[in-house]
């Protein structure tokens, strides 16, 4: 009976000490949110906005500047994560080809990319050489093949019976019609995953920009909202939003869509690290 | 991989035939390879031969000219090299040992939590920070941060009595604050993803070691500490193995949270190849950052080399790459 109360109080513990950290987690989040509606700027610590407004999200989106990045970002987002999806399942599929003459070569080429890298000056020598850099080609093929991907790809399509390939190779169908009719559509589970890995660093993309990328007009959100931030390319503070209302907008503007599908896709990317797991 | 290889070499009926036959039995995969392996040799190997550069003194304008190791031998003589490299170490495995040791004490506790409901709400929770990009990151914290009657820990702190109002704490703008307050955005970032993969070892566990250590009369803590706590221990180690030998990769968290004002704690090696190549206001010498560059390549090739030795060890032969 003491026994059984003595984990009962633990349990409780441990929830309110889950509690808390949930609420580490978000308040950071819902200060920003609240800022963002708050006309009268001594935010300070309330948690609630004391003069609501959503004069700061006019002024975002009011600005001509904004929606061409948002464009950007959803484009290069959609066409990336096709290319990249496309190369990361050709190649796993070509690399459970056992007993291909050369497929230990290829594997290696891969992998040794991982190993050693030209570094920043010379991959930007490459890019510029190709002609790739200031334009939109290079925020999307440069990080389209994922070698990382690729193995967690290969992972998943070894765990598929062969025997299902290679009666359709008896078929006589070719080796691209059976990947599209029988591999493709029995990996659902790992494309969802993994193509929504791509997505994310896709939208969340800065780097590769800021690298490659010298003009404005080619900017995404990231890069936009990190030149409000850095107060470079701020809409002018004006009517009754001030200037932190309307960073916080342009915060709250950019997570708002991936905070809405969030609930929504997190199961898949569990699954993405435990399609890694299974090889573990 | 060299595993399965061998043993579907041993069993391949096909290996007999001439390589002519299997070659062309092969035909379509190579030409479906064929993308991947343009991608690879513009985007990978192209550059790996452009570090050639480190042995001129290329500046993008002038044709290169060989200067031997004089390169190597100026970066050695930079002190800014140097504490680019110290702080690029330094940062990455400090916050490789914070975030693995409290993902897992998370780990450890979340798996004692019975209300499924509860415990997927919290997971949820603690797993969303890893999906905002570090500009919404590090948007976000200096607005929390700011040393102003807007920021919300200052406000705090000095309603606590802890700040003096007029000598509020700039966590992202001194050397004395910056590195901790990097390593609690990092902390808060990032301990909730890590928790994933422990929380799969978990899930995988024999049950029955449970009741047998609570026939034995095993409490609470007796579990989580001699059942719970080792059989996690193989994936602590695989989950620093594989880190480890990425740590000379640090850029964008750094980048994006550091400003000229802390660049003596917060320069990594990264960030100084950055600023020497795109930001340092004369022409650039293309020549000594790929080299600075090759250097840092060649560390990390060391580390994964190492890490992967050490990984086949300790994972019964399963190496990283």
């Amino acid at each position: 009976m003491k026994k059984k109360k003595k984990i009962e109080v633990f349990s409780v513990i441990n929830g309110l000490i889950f509690i808390i950290v949930a609420l580490i987690i978000l308040i950071p989040i819902w200060k920003i949110l609240v800022d963002s509606f708050d006309l009268k700027t001594a935010y300070g610590m309330k948690l609630w906005p004391e003069k609501f407004g959503i004069e700061g999200y006019r002024m975002v989106l009011s600005n001509p500047t904004l929606s061409r990045p948002l464009l950007i970002s959803v484009l290069t987002t959609v066409v990336g994560t096709v290319i990249a999806l496309t190369l990361s399942t050709m190649g796993a599929y070509v690399l459970i080809q056992w007993e291909m003459p050369g497929r230990s070569f290829f594997a290696n080429l891969l992998l040794f990319t991982m190993i050693f890298n030209g570094g920043m000056i010379p991959t930007y020598l490459v890019l510029r050489q190709f002609h790739l850099t200031n334009t939109l080609w290079v925020v999307i093929l440069y990080p389209a093949l994922n070698v990382y991907n690729l193995v967690l790809m290969r992972n998943f399509f070894e765990g598929i019976p062969a025997s299902l390939y290679e009666a359709a190779t008896l078929d006589g169908s070719t080796p691209m019609q059976t990947f599209i009719r029988i591999v493709l559509p029995m990996s659902k589970p790992a494309l969802a995953s993994i193509g929504l890995m791509y997505a994310v660093s896709y939208w969340n993309d800065y780097t590769h920009y800021k690298l490659y990328i010298n003009n404005s007009d080619l900017y995404n959100f990231q890069m936009k909202l990190r030149g409000m931030i850095m107060g470079s390319d701020l809409p002018t503070a004006a009517g009754n939003a001030t200037e932190n209302t309307i960073k916080n907008a342009a915060i709250i503007i950019v997570i708002i869509p991936f905070m809405i599908l969030y609930p929504f896709l997190q199961k898949y990317f569990v699954q993405g690290v435990n399609i890694g797991a299974v090889k573990e | 991989m060299s595993k399965k290889q061998s043993v579907s070499k041993q069993k391949g009926s096909g290996s007999n035939k001439p390589l002519g036959v299997r070659v062309k039995k092969y035909a379509g995969f190579y030409v479906m390879f064929l993308p991947i392996l343009v991608f690879a040799i513009i985007f990978y190997y192209l550059p790996m031969f452009g570090v050639r550069y480190a042995f001129t003194n290329y500046n993008g304008i002038k044709a290169p000219k060989f200067v031997g190791l004089e390169n190597f031998s100026k970066m050695f003589n930079m002190p800014g090299f140097w504490s680019a490299f110290w702080n690029t170490l330094q940062i990455s495995v400090i916050r490789l040992i914070l975030t693995t040791l409290v993902a897992v004490v998370v780990s450890l506790f979340l798996n004692e939590i019975i209300n499924i409901h509860f415990k997927k709400v919290i997971q949820t929770i603690i797993y969303l920070p890893h999906f905002l990009s570090w500009v919404v990151t590090a948007s976000l914290f200096s607005l929390i941060l700011a040393p102003t009657g807007q920021g919300l820990v200052n406000t705090l702190l000095v309603n606590l009595g802890l700040v003096d109002a007029n000598n509020m704490i700039y966590f992202l703008g001194s050397s004395k604050t910056w590195r901790g307050t990097f390593y609690v955005i990092q902390l808060w970032k990032e301990t909730g993803w890590q928790t994933v993969i422990f929380m799969a070892t978990l899930a995988g566990m024999n049950l029955e070691l449970y009741e047998a250590a609570s026939i034995d009369g095993a409490g609470r803590w007796g579990k989580m500490r001699y059942i719970t706590f080792p059989a996690l221990a193989n994936t602590i180690l695989t989950v620093i193995i594989l880190n480890l030998a990425k740590v000379m990769n640090l850029f964008e968290s750094v980048f994006v949270l550091q400003n000229d004002a802390v660049l003596d704690v917060s320069n990594v090696l990264e960030t100084y190849i950055y600023y020497q190549s795109f930001n340092s206001g004369s022409i650039p010498n293309y020549g000594y950052t790929t080299a600075v560059g090759l250097f840092k390549s060649l560390v990390g090739m060391a580390l994964v080399l190492i890490c992967n030795q050490w990984s086949k060890k300790v994972r019964e032969g399963r190496g990283i790459v």
